[in-house]
């Protein structure tokens, strides 16, 4: 039996809990009337004096409301991998044929499993019985000293990509961006309510890389190219493997060329490197649009690459030409490739549109330490060209006309005012360490989102529908005791959620329409509990009181399984499924609290005034 | 209202037929596991998938042709039953170019049928490989969570029938769904993380029936001769029969609700818990505490069970 100052406290805590329900949801019901009102003005002129004069309160009603996840508000969910194989590729010194073999071998293994990088890295360097520091830091060092060395090297390579993406997408503008790192490599990044899916891929995925580069002289780039083609020849004669005719230039542009590619004479061409690549009379190199894979293919192969000068190498345009009869040509510059100068100088970018008004183009501004090293460059290079790379592409290559003391440059050959303000952004935000790529995504659009909302309220509305109705005509009296439970408990869920700024999403409400089941199991057990004790003769009172307590035990044990088994999945989920576990995990726990504690005062209440009856129960 | 009032089944009894019963269920899902295999959704197995909705109604073998014409090399079917459209295909991290190549291929051969990519999943293969494993952590972690608090609560004998018994319920789901995986448009029962989602919650409510018989047992079995084990547990079943089924009962009425009005997205997941919750429904009655009680009988020694309270 409950002595008086027990019931005393059961009550306060019941309008605790209710008070605190209802005041985490305010906000949600605000936003949601307010954002109704507004709609319900027709007038623009109007509708924005409304906005206007109750701005602080829409604004804050917002704020607080109750999110809804991506996938009912329209978004993209992203999980980014920061290349942890480049980055330590960039952190070896001494590279020889051999480190290139193991680390390729690394970058297979760590695309096929989620084992640590730098697990499978000093693995590979096991197997090899070779020691860490033969590449990495000092020769001096340990295995063991290295691998920590490299474990902060990414970890620090993680937050700062983190970091520069979350500038980047502050500066395109989301609103409410949630981006958290998750184990070594991977950044988890959640955008609601983009519309633009293309143009913030783009964005994110780009190194944002800068680097001025001094081009070597036309002779040499011929001289390279020639040699090229003759490996090629020797290459293909040997091994028949020529590069599918097919990537040729048209005859159209061909015709122009200082060695046009008459049509090629399968299999074996004389001259498979002037089948894709053009050179004109003034000594630059030309590629055409459809050969374009090909080629950047080729000058990625390492023995293409063991045959060009020392510290050189070819680099394609980012954007083509348009050539005499309209068709797209890529240049092909040959440049140093140890920069002259790298984007951390950069300080200031920004796009605008050039001279003649007509082309964007990024203006940049250096750093102090910058700007005298440009000077010094641009003062001893007059009259050679210097290329602007951006993660390896060439975006111009203007002949140094003057020693520039300012500190400032351009990037032109953009295609947009877009494409240059997306330009600014990443350079503003700075480089990433390594490259990054988005290993999973998911993106909803917001007619699919409108539809999951409406499945969502609907499945919400019929299960309580369903289960409350059998609940008032199973158990009668009772069974409103355990109605106005429910709606305190699902209330309850959604506060909780609103209160710890969690989101709402389609799994979430399954797990809140899951939850309007077993919410009631508790009052099921209790009733029958109670309908026992009655049968066997009971008085109404004591057997309400014996029917709570002999019921407690199976109710904690049936809430503790489910409570296990959603945080289960509450830990080893990912994403979606978390939102289920955490409202299911919610739920459960809110409805010991209101199957039990909310029905028994009920029901205490009811007794003291003599509303209820054995047939209450049914 | 009273249903499975006073009820005297011998449960008992009838437990071999039972056994037989859930065996030949459980070996027609484990064959069809070995021979057909299960359908793997993106999330476990790595690919993009693309959401195509129309405007107007459309054959799938139009749309189909039309990808392949274009040169979009990947599977397609029907979505649900509005229009929809999975376009499946590899992962390759370029989803701006295959959301392209779908685009343009549909704009250009079916201008009067506008469509729009509603959803656009992509899963990397080290992902999914993550996927498969935190689901198989889940899972395992869960089954020893109850094992332990079971035989805490319990007795290591109701614990290892109870575990059995999830066992079952889970396996016989997975059974189901490799018998009837692909079979049906309007839920392609593949496995994802939504039906790992759901196993854990059937295993979490398949241990809750099995408990309300278990703590009913519990109560009237201290102090009984073994001799009389076959009686009380036929009367704790009975007795309990009641509160077993209607806490089923709702739960199977709101997941029927998810099954019917919550979309595509959630079908597999309604499909697999409502036969979950039906066989753990099943399982606690004919699997668990016959199992108990038969371990009982053949081990012969009394049972030691702790939380048992004397009222």
């Amino acid at each position: 039996m409950p002595s008086m100052k027990n019931k005393r406290f059961n009550l306060l805590l019941i309008a605790a809990v209710t008070l605190v329900a209802a005041w985490s949801l305010w906000p949600t019901w605000r936003d949601y009337s307010l954002s109704k009102e507004l709609n319900s003005i027709k007038s623009a002129p109007d509708s924005l004096k409304y906005a206007l004069s109750n701005r602080d309160e829409i604004e804050n009603a917002r704020k607080k409301s109750l999110k809804l996840g991506l996938d009912l508000k329209g978004g993209m969910h992203l999980v980014m991998e920061v290349d942890q194989v480049d980055l330590f590729e960039q952190k070896a010194w001494n590279k020889d044929a051999k480190f290139t073999a193991i680390m390729k071998s690394v970058r297979t293994k760590a695309s096929q499993s989620d084992a640590k990088v730098l697990d499978i890295l000093s693995g590979e360097f096991k197997n090899e019985n070779m020691r860490l520091s033969r590449y990495f830091y000092d020769i001096r060092n340990s295995d063991q000293e290295i691998v920590k060395k490299l474990e902060k090297e990414s970890e620090d390579a993680l937050n700062r990509a983190k970091e520069i993406i979350r500038n980047r997408i502050d500066q395109y503008g989301v609103a409410e961006p949630v981006i958290t790192t998750q184990g070594s490599r991977k950044l988890i990044i959640e955008l609601p309510g983009v519309s633009d899916e293309n143009r913030v891929r783009n964005l994110l995925k780009g190194t944002a890389k800068l680097e001025f580069k001094l081009l070597r002289d036309p002779e040499i780039l011929v001289r390279t190219l020639d040699r090229l083609n003759t490996y090629l020849v020797q290459n293909s004669a040997a091994q028949q493997s020529v590069p599918a005719p097919a990537a040729s230039p048209s005859p159209s542009v061909s015709s122009q060329l200082k060695a046009p590619a008459a049509a090629p004479a399968r299999p074996v061409s004389t001259k498979p490197l002037y089948d894709v690549i053009g050179v004109f009379q003034n000594g630059t190199a030309y590629t055409t649009e459809r050969s374009r894979d090909f080629v950047i293919s080729l000058l990625h192969r390492s023995d293409i690459q063991a045959l060009l000068p020392q510290d050189t190498e070819l680099l394609l345009a980012a954007k083509p030409e348009t050539g005499k009869n309209g068709e797209k040509l890529f240049p092909i510059y040959l440049v140093r490739k140890t920069p002259e100068l790298t984007g951390g100088v950069i300080t200031e970018a920004k796009a605008t549109f050039g001279s003649q008004g007509v082309q964007p183009e990024v203006l940049m501004a250096m750093n102090s330490e910058g700007t005298s090293k440009w000077a010094r460059i641009t003062g001893a290079n007059i009259g050679k060209r210097i290329a602007i790379v951006l993660d390896g592409a060439v975006y111009s290559a203007p002949v140094v006309q003057s020693k520039i003391p300012s500190g400032n440059s351009v990037i032109n050959g953009i295609e947009s005012l877009e494409e240059a303000k997306d330009l600014e952004i990443v350079l503003k935000a700075g480089a990433l360490p390594a490259p990054v790529r988005i290993i999973e995504e998911r993106s909803v659009g917001p007619s699919l989102g409108a539809d999951y909302i409406r499945a969502g309220v609907l499945s919400l509305a019929w299960a309580f529908f369903a289960v409350s109705v059998f609940m008032l005509v199973y158990y009668k009296k009772a069974g409103i005791a355990a109605d106005i439970a429910l709606v305190l408990n699902i209330v309850i869920v959604l506060s909780v959620l609103a209160g710890f700024n969690a989101s709402l999403s389609l799994p979430g409400i399954a797990g809140i329409v899951l939850t309007i089941g077993m919410a009631v199991d508790a009052n099921v057990l209790i009733y029958e509990r109670i309908r026992e004790e009655l049968d066997s003769g009971k008085a109404l009172k004591s057997a309400i009181e014996v029917g709570y307590d002999r019921a407690f035990s199976s109710i904690l044990d049936s809430h503790v399984t489910t409570l296990s088994a959603a945080f289960l999945l509450y830990t080893y989920g990912i994403g979606p499924i978390q939102g289920f576990a955490l409202t299911l995990m919610i739920g459960t726990a809110a409805s010991l609290f209101t199957s039990i504690v909310v029905t028994k005062e009920i029901f205490s209440f009811l007794l003291g005034r003599n509303l209820m009856t054995q047939k209450s129960f049914g | 209202m009273r249903i499975f009032h006073k009820t005297s089944f011998d449960f008992i009894r009838f437990r071999k037929i039972a056994y037989g019963f859930s065996l030949v269920i459980l070996a027609s899902g484990l064959i069809s596991l070995a021979v057909k295999g299960l359908n793997y959704g993106i999330d476990f197995r790595g690919g993009s998938e693309v959401l195509i909705r129309f405007e107007k109604n459309i054959d799938v073998s139009t749309v189909r042709s039309v990808l392949d014409v274009a040169g979009v090399s990947g599977s397609l079917k029907q979505y649900g039953l509005d229009r929809s459209f999975l376009f499946s295909t590899v992962f390759n991290g370029e989803t701006n170019d295959l959301k392209s190549l779908v685009s343009h291929a549909l704009n250009d051969r079916l201008k009067d049928n506008h469509h729009e990519i509603v959803r656009i999943d992509a899963v990397g293969p080290s992902i999914a490989s993550d996927l498969k494993w935190s689901a198989v952590k889940a899972l395992m972690a869960s089954l020893l969570a109850i094992l332990l608090y079971v035989g805490f609560r319990f007795e290591l004998k109701f614990a290892a029938a109870g575990v059995v018994a999830i066992f079952h319920d889970i396996l016989t789901v997975l059974g189901l769904f490799s018998i009837l995986g692909g079979l049906f448009d309007f839920m392609p029962l593949e496995m994802d993380q939504s039906i790992i989602a759901a196993f854990l919650t059937i295993a979490g409510y398949s241990i809750t029936d099995t408990v309300v018989v278990y703590d009913r047992i519990r109560e009237r079995i201290r102090g009984q001769k073994p001799s009389d084990y076959e009686r009380i547990f036929n009367e704790s079943m009975n007795q309990t029969l009641s509160r077993t089924i209607i806490t089923s009962g709702t739960v199977l009425l709101s997941v029927l609700v998810l099954f019917i009005f919550a979309g595509p997205a959630i079908r597999g997941f309604a499909f697999a818990v409502f036969i979950g919750i039906l066989i753990g429904t099943y399982s606690s009655i004919f699997v668990a505490a016959p199992l108990v009680y038969d371990w009982l009988r053949l081990s012969k020694s009394p049972v030691h069970l702790r939380g048992s309270k004397v009222s």
